[in-house]
């Protein structure tokens, strides 16, 4: 879907690069702490988001463990490594790429929402494996941290403006249609 | 039947003239190629179609178990707030209303809003000019996830697999179902209806 708008208000790069920052900073408890514990007849164990990601692979669901890599560790640090990439070439003067630099943008941009994957996954497994001392699944402090951390990337995603990445002031053009 | 559009693109803020768009058709930013506008392929009318399907999926998808889990003898029915449920109880307040937001009230608030935007055009009334609206759709479009909701209850059916006995339920697939009309909805929205207050198309603007 794509929406007509007046000039975007609210646009700031100084609020994108401190939701940024502070996304970067949440990311160390969330990868630190264990973000889930499972008690399987007296067995306890808790997991991170990386040993639960390895855990998975040993038991041989490769697709499950790459998926699950790909949108809790791999689309993280992308998103912010983007964001920090646009916001210092914006900082540096006039962007030299500007296509490349928008296209990165909408790619952080669409990709952002499946890092909330494993904050889905840990509230499912919550609610459904309450099977007392023979097996239950406990949501850790470790999920909310990385809660925050996507919140926070899709939330500096939204405060940033890529038409700054622009040099030259709009001029109208005719479009190009494509079925 | 095409529509005119006078567009602004969202990513470089480049304007363009208007041009009429046959079902089907993109509208591609002559400066940075982002897509600034379709025309939805099954007519005006699918929007609005979708997106009342979704919402009526949406009660079934609350009301009906998700999946049923036993483990020796014992059983467990999960729905689609029993997670959200769980998270409460465990103190975990914040993230529960997170989950609760994008999972559950966010989409169907989209599909609600969708409908609203199209019912007008489609049933020839007067356009009900609620500016805030399409900005509302737009926040609502980033904060919407049923897709990786259905992603993450697949995963965790996997994963579960040799851990405890499970049946699908009907919510679960009236939520899959829920998930694709909106995404379809969202495919058909005619954004032509999102402006709020229609200015005369600008072609004395061009170069
Ligand atoms: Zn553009």
């Amino acid at each position: 879907m794509n929406l007509r708008f007046s000039p975007v208000r609210f646009k700031s790069n100084s609020t994108a690069a401190a939701l940024a920052v502070a996304a970067a900073v949440m990311l160390v408890p969330a990868n630190l702490l264990p973000v889930l514990s499972t008690e399987t007849s007296g067995y306890n164990r808790s997991d991170t988001i990386f040993s639960g990601t390895v855990e998975l692979w040993r038991q041989g669901l490769w697709v499950i463990a790459t998926i699950v890599f790909t949108a809790s560790i791999c689309i993280p640090l992308f998103k912010l490594a983007g964001l920090g990439w646009l916001l210092l070439s914006v900082r540096h003067g006039c962007p030299h790429d500007s296509r490349r630099l928008t296209r990165t943008f909408a790619v952080v941009d669409f990709v952002g929402r499946w890092s909330m994957l494993d904050v889905f996954l840990a509230a499912f497994l919550t609610g459904l494996v309450q099977f007392g001392e023979f097996s239950s699944v406990q949501a850790r402090s470790g999920i909310v941290a990385f809660a925050a951390a996507v919140v926070l990337t899709v939330l500096a995603t939204h405060a940033f403006d890529p038409r700054v990445l622009w040099p030259t002031p709009a001029k109208v053009s005719p479009n190009t249609s494509r079925p | 039947m095409g529509s005119d559009v006078n567009l602004t693109c969202r990513l470089c803020g480049h304007k363009h003239r208007p041009i009429r768009l046959a079902p089907g058709e993109r509208a591609l930013c002559a400066r940075c190629s982002t897509v600034m506008a379709t025309e939805g392929r099954f007519g005006p009318e699918a929007a609005l179609v979708f997106s009342i399907t979704g919402l009526i999926l949406a009660l079934p998808a609350a009301l009906l178990p998700f999946v049923i889990a036993g483990k020796l003898g014992d059983e467990r029915v999960c729905r689609l707030f029993t997670g959200v449920g769980a998270l409460w109880d465990n103190g975990m307040r914040t993230l529960a209303v997170l989950v609760f937001l994008c999972g559950a009230l966010l989409p169907v608030a989209l599909l609600g809003a969708m409908a609203v935007l199209h019912v007008p055009a489609c049933l020839k009334w007067h356009t009900v000019n609620i500016p805030s609206l399409p900005r509302i759709v737009h926040i609502l479009e980033h904060w919407a996830f049923p897709e990786v909701q259905v992603l993450a209850v697949l995963i965790a059916l996997i994963k579960l697999g040799g851990l405890v006995d499970l049946t699908v339920g009907p919510g679960f697939w009236c939520y899959c179902a829920m998930a694709v009309s909106l995404v379809l909805a969202q495919r058909s929205f005619n954004s032509e209806l999102c402006d709020p207050a229609p200015v005369p198309c600008r072609t004395d603007a061009a170069p």
